[in-house]
């Protein structure tokens, strides 16, 4: 037998575990072989020792709190079940590539007779990986390459490099993750980044650098986000020919802004759900702490599915979002709400609805969109149990509104003005899912309610992207 | 937009008539134009009045952004955007407004030669005073240039554009040049521009050209603006007959048309020099 450096729970029982491994030193507890058997099913057992083999930068303090539940667990079940919860978690950590799970009896000289010994052998991810992948994003898509550092410090503190190259944008992003020991859930990132994007519906090229700082954390069932977000933002027509609403908006600002998320999502699928519902209220204040713009914006997103018949689901979202300008200025291009396209209200085109100058689209202070969706399976299910279960058949109804406000009118003259001139559409179409992160769409659309100015697109539409209306 | 459809639609906007909302973009007068850029939208405005084109002036915090070239002033006229004087020239010129269409080949020849002098060494010198000497820059430049911005974009837009000048500053050759150098070319400049006006009332005698507006927009900002020393002005006030031309200029074409509600920076020019 080798040192085994563990210490008992016994001496401290009410202190919780402490955990001293040194993996060099660590040999595997072996099986002996056993002349009687017992039956340990219904007897109690007490786990004197937890070992985590394999630890190599891995601060032993941190996963202390991952494991802990091991050591409260009285019989065989118990201790297998909250062996399997432990690898769950230590995989969840995202810095093990691999853990195994080694239930033996306790060795050694303080051995108890009903002791049990549970080792987890881990296998650390390196301390730098590179990855290369493509990404699809609302309609675009890029090349993204990214170099990781996974538990960088030892308490899985993540450090991220991105550099996307893409159809429209090339941008870089830096960001460093810590989360809290114990409870994964609750981490702080800070990010640097730079983006730039191309929008061709307005005519305007924004060019963004800042920094972030996110708290995420759990209550009860709902996860919450507190961001402070400084953006630097260039903004700058595409093309000569942009119009001159959007050239007066040219030009350097400084976005400062506080926002708070708070998302329940009981979805058992992010792209096409069959049950389960998604509420997301997001509020950002600008200005408060500095920089150019000053505004109040509020939105949510919230998303109903009901399963029917047949592997239908019935699914139903509401969208909706307002934005409030502090101060004198007006709120910037860059600030608006956008509406319209094959992610949104189908049937128009990509952001091209409401206020326009010229043929470029300024967004809305104000918006709403409502959809309804029979998602079904593909007529005759060809591929069922397989690839086949990639698609589905939808039938929907979308509808939705864009305007500006004049602040004068209070808030009843704004639900009236985002009650007429509805825009809506119908149709019906094929979705295909791409993993877990984005889908397809090929749909024949009928839009309705077009005002002038409106850029529809009338017939087959098709899209990509990762939220939908 | 490919060249050709440029051509095509410029042809389209020469047959449309000088409309009346018709409007000149430049940064912010009291806290925020430099002295260069000052120069150039005076020289732009002088050049409008000669044309006898009525135009608002409309002061920008981001109208070096808005501009097509990223240089002020621009004009805005009907849908058109057209930003610096050469161009702007050339976009009166395509709806029938000349100040040049008397001159012979020569004496054409000649006023492009000047504008081409005052451009490289006026405008440059101008440049190298606000963006290159540390006085000038710390006292004034890097304040009025970064006044719309809060902190710390302040900071970083004085910044990237004084590396952008000092980069022309080396491509072009004047980064190695001392202030007294600077001074020594404005002062052989106007030497130059004096000898050519001699006694006339312009430089091609009794009808301004561009070349006048252009003179008259660098000399009477230089002559009204306020610096760190007064030692630019000095090297123009050596020369009776370029002060002359200036207050000319601002008599025939700025001051008479004082009751004009259009020209609100007309009232400037009445009050003498001031701090721009």
């Amino acid at each position: 037998m080798g040192t085994v450096h563990a210490r008992s729970l016994d001496p401290l029982p009410m202190r919780g575990p402490e955990l001293g491994v040194h993996t060099d030193e660590v040999d595997l507890v072996e099986v002996e072989p056993e002349t009687k058997q017992e039956i340990l099913e219904n007897k109690d057992v007490v786990v004197q020792h937890v070992h985590v083999d394999g630890l190599g930068r891995t601060k032993q303090d941190f996963l202390t709190h991952e494991i802990a539940d091991v050591f409260t667990a009285k019989n065989l079940i118990d201790v297998m079940k909250k062996s399997h919860d432990a690898r769950q978690k230590l995989l969840h950590l995202g810095i093990f590539r691999e853990v195994e799970v080694i239930i033996d009896t306790s060795q050694g000289d303080d051995a108890l007779p009903n002791g049990l010994d549970v080792t987890f052998e881990v296998t650390e991810l390196r301390r730098m990986t590179g990855s290369y992948n493509t990404m699809v994003g609302n309609n675009e898509g890029s090349m993204v390459l990214g170099i990781k550092l996974p538990n960088l410090l030892g308490r899985a503190e993540k450090l991220t490099f991105q550099f996307s190259y893409g159809t429209k944008e090339t941008s870089y992003g830096l960001s460093f993750f810590k989360p809290q020991p114990g409870n994964f859930d609750r981490n702080f990132s800070v990010n640097l980044y730079k983006v730039t994007g191309q929008f061709p519906w307005s005519s305007l090229r924004e060019t963004d650098r800042g920094v972030s700082t996110d708290f995420n954390f759990p209550i009860w069932r709902t996860n919450h986000t507190l961001k402070w977000e400084g953006v630097w933002r260039e903004l700058g027509c595409l093309a000569r020919t942009a119009s001159f609403a959007v050239r007066e908006e040219s030009g350097h600002s400084l976005k400062s802004s506080l926002s708070h998320t708070m998302v329940i999502d009981t979805r058992n699928s992010a792209i096409i759900p069959r049950k389960g519902a998604l509420l997301k209220i997001n509020q950002e204040l600008a200005g408060y702490t500095g920089g150019d713009a000053s505004f109040l914006k509020e939105d949510f997103e919230l998303q109903l599915n009901k399963r029917l018949f047949w592997d239908s689901v019935l699914s139903a979202s509401l969208w909706g979002g307002v934005l409030l300008p502090i101060g004198d200025k007006p709120t910037c291009i860059a600030d608006r709400f956008y509406l319209g396209g094959p992610t949104s209200v189908r049937g128009f085109s990509m952001y091209s609805i409401g206020p326009q100058s010229e043929g470029d689209y300024l967004g809305g202070e104000a918006f709403w969109a409502g959809g309804v969706h029979l998602y079904t399976p593909l007529p005759f299910r060809p591929g069922r149990g397989g690839f086949g279960d990639l698609f589905r058949t939808h039938f929907f109804l979308n509808a939705g509104n864009l305007c500006n406000l004049n602040y004068g009118e209070g808030p009843r003259a704004h639900l009236e003005r985002l009650a007429e001139c509805i825009r809506w559409s119908y149709g019906a179409g094929i979705v295909l899912r791409l993993g877990n992160i984005a889908r397809l769409e090929l749909n024949y659309c009928i839009p309705m309610g077009v005002q002038s100015g409106d850029r529809i697109c009338d017939g087959i539409q098709f899209g990509a992207g990762i939220r939908f209306l | 937009m490919s060249l050709a459809a440029e051509m095509f639609v410029s042809q389209i906007a020469a047959a449309e008539p000088w409309p009346e909302n018709a409007t000149l973009y430049q940064p912010l007068k009291d806290d925020q134009i430099l002295l260069s850029d000052c120069a150039s939208s005076l020289a732009v405005q002088a050049y409008l009045r000669m044309c006898n084109l009525p135009i608002n002036v409309s002061y920008r915090a981001n109208a070096e952004y808005m501009s097509p070239s990223g240089k002020v002033p621009f004009i805005h006229v009907g849908n058109q955007v057209v930003s610096e004087l050469g161009p702007i020239v050339q976009f009166t010129k395509a709806k029938g407004h000349s100040l040049s269409d008397g001159l012979d080949d020569v004496q054409r020849a000649e006023m492009k030669a000047y504008m081409e002098l005052v451009n490289n060494m006026l405008l440059t010198a101008e440049l190298y005073i606000q963006w290159c000497d540390e006085n000038t820059v710390a006292e004034i430049t890097r304040l009025r240039y970064s006044s719309p911005y809060s902190w710390p974009l302040n900071h970083i837009l004085a910044f990237q554009k004084q590396w952008e000048v000092r980069r022309k500053m080396n491509a072009i050759g004047w980064a190695g040049k001392s202030l007294a150098q600077v001074y020594e070319d404005v002062s052989q400049c106007c030497q130059a521009l004096s000898q050519r006006l001699g006694t006339q009332p312009y430089f091609f005698n009794k009808q301004p050209t561009e070349l006048d507006a252009l003179v008259f927009g660098h000399l009477f900002t230089i002559l009204t603006t306020q610096l760190t020393s007064n030692e630019l002005s000095e090297k123009i006030k050596n020369y009776g007959n370029l002060l002359s031309f200036c207050r000319r200029v601002e008599q025939n074409f700025f001051e008479e048309r004082d009751g004009d509600s259009t020209a609100s920076s007309s009232s400037r020019f009445s009050k003498g020099p001031s701090l721009i």
